[in-house]
């Protein structure tokens, strides 16, 4: 089988499943305070650790979660809950679902909702947003890569002018984090979503990044623990498995993949006459390329690569499940017919250049293309 | 023992038990044999719970005293 879904989930490091297996044999409660709890708190405080040296951040800024979307509901539910009074939100269009509801589910409940646009090529242009500003403001959530096409978002600049305005800014880097440099302080990120599946760690566990000193409500109430702002006992084993991913992501791995989506990219493009890549050609992720072909569905090609043992997706896994029109390239410009036929590939630490040439070749012959 | 006499110093003020407790060990941990460490803690629970964690794993209580309100907590690191 040739896994190229890996922007919808890794498979978990064998490290990774080791430290997780400790986890559940060491299976004392990390809130205890006798022997077995205190290794629990040790391990944890370890994984926070690694966390936030990887984000040149403090240990006590690592706010660990259930995932992606937790943290992503945290970021935006907790700072428009501590402000007290309603006010505004503004989102780029290319968000996740996970930013995109939450903002609506405010928008509910009488905050004010901006959505700014994106290029051809997913860039969010830092003047769109300042224009949406206003007194109102009160946090702007752009992501650092998008989940379908890659794009890099100029997150400095970005956070420049939210800092300037006293707006938190908080960015989704899921897809890049291990992958693209990440300092939050040096981008004025005041929020950072991470997740630990992504990265050959564990589902069910991901994080955000909560500068010191920015307020949050808690969404989940209960022991207090994470510093009041996640209750619930802590997923040892879910976030032992994430500090083990971390530890084990190097600079190399993102290099790598670069190079191989690289070759991808130019192997379909010279086997299929009429295929169009998606996304900033310079600017993104490593590891992710979203291309529209000339004329197959990408649903039935999906099905039909899958029979071969090739793994992709159409668009996102959660817009490849629904089956709707990408949001994303929507925003994007395309249209739903070019979004259905659309697909995304996207790599890991693993993938080999035997796994790119054979998956290009497949796609070619399923698409019609040459062989 | 002074500020002069301690290889570092943790601030675990505002830490709630056990993590204190574990980032303690972990830098203590860290630290060469026979090195000593300076701890901040809260009064009430991490005083009582943080010194016997340390202890447990061969670390060894050298003083403590109550500065402003909170303890500090002057530790060697064992074997």
């Amino acid at each position: 089988m040739i896994y190229l879904d890996n922007a919808a989930t890794t498979r978990p490091d064998p490290a990774v499943l080791a430290a997780m297996a400790r986890a559940e044999e060491d299976f004392g409660n990390a809130s205890s305070v006798h022997r077995l709890g205190v290794a629990a708190a040790k391990a944890v405080e370890r994984a926070r650790a690694a966390l936030a040296q990887a984000l040149s951040a403090r240990p006590e800024e690592i706010v660990f979660t259930s995932g992606g979307t937790e943290a992503n509901n945290l970021a935006l539910k907790g700072a428009a809950l501590a402000r007290g009074r309603r006010g505004q939100i503004v989102v780029s269009a290319v968000e996740h679902p996970s930013v995109l509801e939450p903002a609506r589910a405010l928008q509910r409940l009488g905050w004010g909702l901006k959505v700014v646009g994106a290029d051809r090529d997913g860039l969010v242009d830092p003047a769109a947003v300042a224009a949406a500003l206003s007194s109102r403001t009160v946090l702007v959530s752009v992501m650092h890569a998008n989940n379908e096409v890659g794009t890099l978002q100029p997150l400095a600049e970005i956070g420049r002018l939210c800092r300037r305005r006293g707006i938190l800014f908080h960015t989704d880097a899921s897809q890049s984090f291990t992958k693209e440099p990440l300092d939050p302080r040096r981008l004025g990120a005041d929020l950072v979503t991470l997740s630990g599946h992504k990265i050959h760690g564990p589902k069910g566990v991901g994080a955000l990044y909560v500068r010191a000193g920015v307020q949050l409500e808690p969404l989940l109430h209960g022991g207090g623990q994470e510093g009041g702002l996640r209750s619930g006992t802590y997923n040892t084993a879910g976030i032992l498995g994430f500090g083990a991913a971390v530890a084990l992501a190097q600079a190399s791995d993102a290099r790598r993949m670069r190079g191989l989506r690289d070759r991808l990219q130019a192997r379909l493009g010279a086997l299929i006459p009429g295929l169009r890549s998606n996304g900033h050609p310079r600017r993104r992720v490593c590891g992710i390329l979203s291309v529209t072909l000339p004329k197959a569905r990408s649903t039935e090609l999906l099905q039909a690569l899958s029979s071969a043992g090739v793994c992709v997706s159409a668009g996102s896994a959660c817009a490849a499940a629904a089956e709707h029109p990408s949001h994303v390239l929507l925003a994007m410009g395309r249209s739903a017919e070019q979004a259905g036929r659309s697909l995304r590939l996207s790599l890991s630490r693993w993938t080999t250049a035997a796994d790119v040439e054979r998956a290009a070749r497949l796609i070619a012959k399923l698409a019609g293309g040459r062989r | 023992m002074s500020a002069r006499e301690v290889d570092d110093t943790l601030d675990l003020s505002g830490v709630p038990c056990p993590a204190n407790a574990a980032r303690a060990l972990l830098r203590i941990e860290g630290m060469d044999s026979g090195s000593v460490l300076a701890v901040i803690l809260d009064d009430g629970e991490p005083i009582r719970n943080v010194p016997p964690a340390l202890e447990a794993e061969g670390h060894k209580e050298l003083s403590r005293a109550q500065e402003k309100g909170r303890w500090r907590l002057v530790v060697r690191r064992g074997g």
